[in-house]
């Protein structure tokens, strides 16, 4: 789901070894390396925009300039942060990794490494991306995808993050609903539940919102105090590195769109377990007439959800899986409404972590 | 200066480089040191990958992913023919096909991930960068963008006092800056690039982490909301207790230094001068060593976040000051005796010189330890 980017990450995201153990990173860094066996070191990228990958593996989430992890098979990790050497204070405490150089190291420290893996390499800037070609004769294997598998399937520990995030979610939400319950305009109630994420330790919050009953939804990007109801929210907390996100369609009064939005939302969840094509639910997520697939979720009516807000779309539900799933229609004029659940895929089925409720 | 005043400059510009269009590109990760040439063009911040197409008759495309985003598009580029892609390359290339790609320069590729820009060379493997057109022509602010980074400095100096206001021992950087940056956006500002942190002997100002203040540490606040994707900034410092006489006096000799880098801005004079004024004040009282890198960078730099022009506060910048550039100066130096210092404003060049922002020049502040 696109956000509107900020420009520089705000919020807790030092790594706790209780919260994410080293010796798991190390287990996954094995995985990578146990499916690659020629493989002995791995270029490993991410921006404070997209950095999944380097935060699977490190910890690490670039909150001002890019990171890039040399993941050895030796053990011997390094991470180069963006910003100087001085800006080693505020990067430490973000990774295991103890082995840090500033970024301007990179063409050195690879520099003859022949067929290194090569991971997030598309979000690379042109010039980072040349640096690697020639220090590695361009032989670098692009992992990339391997890595986004592995990172499909949440351990236990990821699983609790999410939790974390899904518990900051319902406060946010709680807070919105409240503030449109005593006459709160959009802006109070997006504030209201920025702070309510806030006072609960999120790592980030994105937002989009609605000022004209759901038919479109917008960044803030000024203050402007229209009354709206319904009110059409999506909301994305992070905590622990980890994503929850929701659709909420908030009102004082009964909203049809909404009604029959959340029977579409309780069909699709009920069709979910291991083996069921993704695809299925776009089906049953259909709507006729007089409405319509809502224009935000009629391209992306499931997404996996952990350490991005945008990962690639998968085939076939899976167990140890966490998607987002969005029911969204509109019938063009006055009727709009999305909402949305997250689901964890067990063996036997799935199991809502959070559902829109109709406020 | 008006928009539509900037964007006849910028298709004069394309005449004399005899193109007949500039395609920019921006990725949509929004980033205070990187440039956004679709921003210039379209005064659109877009929620992702975004290209924007202006051919020499005026003519204008702005594409924008999300799809769904289109309607705010046109909202806000009235002016514009809009296209909602998911893939704005394949989008673009759809748009050039009617031989605007002849004689195309292109703006904004070294910023692309190369995803984006190795496709979009692809298609366009013979055209000129057009970064230096493009963004010298923003290199002023227009009315509009002046008007903004009075208000987002109006906003930051009421951050500041809020932190002066909540600031206390064993609260955390990320607790302090997350608040501050709620507080700010409740004031309207959009975005935030907000650097806090802390100790008793600071080496850089750095992003916030889970280190709680301890009775004796200096904070130290780049705060830099903004309005309307226009940023202003304002350097700080704070004690947490009381502060040293002599932190007080190393303190007065940056905004003494500050002071006359802003008595050197004036129309005409190169950026260059006003770093050298600044390390003019440092070097004679023996601090010399410490007006280089890696202690220090910069004096100062532009605030898009569409155009960074006139660029950085440094030696090597040899940028002829205007009117209506708007830009910051912060000496925020490094002394051996008190760690890193932060001071600045956010200055607009006038006739006369240059006019800082702010209403309340920066002070040593300190709060209860």
């Amino acid at each position: 789901m696109y956000t509107q980017h900020p420009t520089l990450l705000i919020g807790p995201s030092d790594w706790d070894d209780a919260r994410a153990p080293k010796a798991e990173f190390e287990q996954r860094i094995a995985a990578l390396w146990a499916a690659f066996p020629d493989a002995s070191q791995a270029i490993v990228f991410g921006s404070a925009a997209r950095h999944a990958e380097l935060a699977y593996l490190t910890h690490f989430v670039p909150k001002l300039e890019p990171g890039i992890a040399l993941l050895s098979r030796d053990g011997k990790h390094k991470l180069l942060f963006g910003g100087g050497p001085n800006m080693i204070g505020a990067m430490q405490p973000l990774t295991f990794i103890t082995g840090m150089a500033p970024l301007n190291a990179l063409g050195k420290l690879i520099d003859g490494w022949k067929s290194p893996l090569l991971v997030g390499g598309g979000a690379m800037a042109s010039a980072v991306r040349k640096t690697v070609d020639d220090a590695t004769n361009a032989t670098a294997q692009d992992a990339t995808a391997h890595v986004q598998g592995l990172m499909r399937t949440k351990s236990p520990t990821e699983l609790a993050a999410i939790g974390a995030a899904r518990d900051s979610l319902n406060a946010t939400m709680k807070a919105m609903r409240d503030a449109v319950r005593i006459g709160g305009d959009a802006m109070i109630a997006l504030l209201a539940g920025e702070r309510a994420a806030n006072d609960s330790g999120v790592q980030d919050i994105r937002t989009l919102f609605s000022l004209d009953g759901g038919r479109t939804l917008r960044p803030f990007e000024a203050l402007d105090h229209t009354y709206t109801d319904p009110l059409q929210v999506y909301v994305a907390v992070r905590k622990f590195n980890y994503w929850a996100e929701g659709f909420a369609c908030i009102s004082n009064e009964s909203q049809p769109a909404a009604s029959l939005a959340a029977l579409l939302l309780d069909n699709a969840l009920s069709a979910i377990r291991p083996g069921v094509p993704v695809a299925q639910l776009s089906k049953i997520l259909a709507v006729g007439t007089p409405y319509k697939l809502h224009p935000v979720t009629q391209g992306a009516p499931v997404s996996p959800l952990g350490l991005s807000l945008d990962a690639a779309p998968t085939t076939n539900f899976e167990p140890g899986e966490v998607y987002s799933v969005r029911a969204g229609l509109t019938d063009g004029a006055e009727q709009h409404a999305i909402l949305s659940a997250m689901i964890a895929v067990r063996d036997n089925g799935s199991e809502v972590l959070w559902r829109s409720g109709i406020a | 200066m008006t928009f539509e005043e900037r964007l006849k400059d910028i298709l004069a510009r394309m005449r004399d480089a005899k193109l007949d269009a500039i395609v920019a590109l921006h990725d949509g990760a929004h980033f205070i040191e990187t440039p956004n040439p679709v921003t210039v063009l379209t005064g659109f911040k877009s929620l992702g990958p975004a290209a924007a197409i202006l051919r020499g008759d005026g003519r204008m495309t702005l594409i924008v992913a999300p799809a769904w985003d289109a309607e705010r598009a046109t909202e806000q580029c009235p002016q514009a023919r809009v296209v909602g892609a998911d893939d704005i390359v394949e989008a673009l290339t759809a748009a050039l096909s009617n031989g605007a790609r002849k004689n195309a320069g292109l703006a904004g590729m070294r910023y692309l991930p190369s995803s984006i820009a190795s496709r979009v060379a692809a298609a366009l493997p013979a055209a000129p960068s057009a970064d230096t057109l493009v963004f010298d022509a923003a290199r002023t602010k227009t009315d509009d963008e002046i008007g903004h980074a009075r208000e987002a400095t109006r906003i930051a100096e009421l951050g500041y006092r809020r932190l002066l206001d909540i600031a206390r021992p064993s609260m955390s950087e990320d607790e302090l800056a997350a608040e501050l940056k709620w507080f700010m956006k409740t004031l309207g500002a959009d975005d935030n690039f907000l650097l806090l942190c802390a100790s008793p002997h600071n080496r850089a100002v750095q992003p916030s982490t889970g280190r709680r203040f301890q009775k004796g540490d200096i904070i130290l606040a780049e705060i830099t909301p903004s309005v309307r994707g226009q940023l202003a900034q304002i350097c700080r410092t704070v004690v947490v207790g009381d502060a040293s006489a002599e932190l007080a006096e190393k303190y007065a000799l940056v905004v003494h230094a500050m002071d006359q880098g802003i008595a050197a801005a004036r129309p005409g004079v190169p950026m260059a001068e006003v770093c050298r004024a600044i390390n003019t004040v440092l070097e004679a009282k023996g601090y010399g060593e410490f007006c280089h890198p890696p202690h220090i960078r910069r004096r100062g730099h532009g605030l898009g976040f569409a155009s960074m022009r006139p660029g950085d506060v440094a030696l090597d910048n040899e940028t002829i000051l205007e009117p209506d550039m708007i830009f910051m100066i912060h000496p925020n130096q490094y002394l051996p005796e008190t760690g890193y210092l932060l001071c600045g404003e956010p200055v607009l060049l006038t006739a006369n010189g240059a006019e800082p922002l702010t209403a309340q020049k920066a002070a040593l502040a300190t709060v209860a330890g």
